[in-house]
């Protein structure tokens, strides 16, 4: 415990997402910061973010390389808290590809190559043609965010993205204030307000150039899996 | 070694053990709360007075401790021993406990008010309310060590 408190003071407050205008700890910085965590933790961490952050998927990774990798991290961590924030966090990922790929014609899940990681993947098979993969009890977001893509609203579906993880993160974050959860749960918010706060950039240009680069992502990538937060 | 030796022993131990105990604990304590302190220190450019003075809270229980011990500190006799043990590792363990859960409550306290300065007085409330305890702990040590020889 003692290793990570002065890290987790050293850290700003990040406050609430939409509201931020910037990041209040530079990523130079932050990084300077986390060189304070003993190399068993900079390992874990790394393992985390290669998992769970953007920034983070080399393009050449296939989908199988990823699910191999995220099952030797659930095989290895025994850490109650940091397995159910991957896991949450791969869901959410998860059930997105299944709404593009299911947002871009394809009629049936598909039948041989992995897409999709967790326990609801066999799930969302068998309920590939309801709206919301018969999810909304466990998900009740999976409605809206399918309606949004089919709206091709493409900003408002990133926005609600980073609101379930934001109130995902907040809550398995309670009760964790000076340990390693508590600095992967800093990383996590603070990647996210990194994150919108370049997609919010200066109104009405940022978010028009913003929608543009996310539709023709999704028009040039064909394994999409790899492409959701 | 005979029983009255063993007793003797014993009786040493409590005289001794509150103060042992209260300086590990302050320690620790100190230790938890001074990291916090330091931690507020790189982000901040001023006030680090006051997290520094907090980060020294948990030492009082070290004081009671040998408050307890000059007490406590006697002949000690076949009579007397018990008590002595009894009221010297009680009390110890208290204020090593209390040291401990008190710089945690000071390290939350200082990552608390460098985000939100004003809530400064009213985060270190925790920390009073376990220095409370530790007080019961430290007064009625004091009145049952009237009652041994």
């Amino acid at each position: 415990m003692t290793q990570y408190i002065t890290l987790i003071a050293s850290l700003p407050p990040l406050g609430q997402l939409f509201e931020a205008k910037q990041t209040p700890i530079s990523q130079l910085k932050l990084e300077s910061r986390l060189k304070m965590l003993s190399p068993k933790d900079s390992i874990l961490l790394n393992q985390i973010a290669s998992l769970i952050a953007w920034s983070q998927q080399p393009m050449e990774r296939s989908d199988a390389q990823f699910i191999a990798e995220a099952k030797q991290f659930f095989k290895e961590v025994k850490n109650p808290t940091l397995r159910k924030i991957v896991e949450y966090r791969l869901t959410l990922r998860t059930i997105v590809a299944a709404l593009r790929r299911r947002h871009r014609g394809e009629r049936n899940p598909p039948a041989v190559q992995p897409w999709g990681v967790g326990r609801w993947v066999n799930y969302i098979e068998r309920h590939w043609a309801e709206p919301g993969f018969h999810l909304e009890v466990i998900f009740p977001w999976v409605l809206e965010a399918n309606h949004l893509l089919n709206a091709n609203e493409s900003v408002a579906f990133e926005r609600l993205q980073f609101e379930v993880n934001w109130k995902m993160i907040e809550r398995l974050g309670a009760g964790h204030y000076f340990d390693f959860e508590a600095v992967v749960i800093y990383l996590m918010r603070w990647s996210m307000v990194d994150r919108w706060t370049r997609y919010d950039g200066s109104g009405e240009l940022a978010v028009e150039r913003f929608r543009k680069l996310v539709d023709e992502g999704m028009g040039q990538f064909t394994d999409l899996f790899a492409q959701n937060s | 070694m005979k029983g009255h030796e063993y007793l003797s022993v014993l009786g040493w131990l409590g005289i001794y053990l509150p103060v042992a105990l209260g300086a590990i604990g302050a320690s620790i304590g100190c230790t938890l709360a001074g990291q916090a302190a330091i931690g507020a220190m790189m982000e901040l450019e001023g006030g680090y007075g006051r997290y520094v003075g907090l980060s020294a809270l948990p030492s009082s229980m070290s004081i009671y401790g040998i408050v307890v011990m000059f007490i406590l500190n006697r002949p000690v006799t076949v009579e007397n021993a018990g008590g002595l043990f009894g009221i010297g590792v009680g009390a110890g363990l208290t204020f090593m406990l209390c040291a401990i859960y008190q710089g945690i409550c000071c390290a939350s306290a200082i990552a608390a008010s460098k985000a939100k300065p004003e809530i400064f007085g009213l985060s270190l409330a925790p920390a009073a309310i376990v220095e409370g305890f530790a007080v019961f702990a430290f007064v009625f040590a004091l009145v049952t060590a009237g009652g041994l020889n």
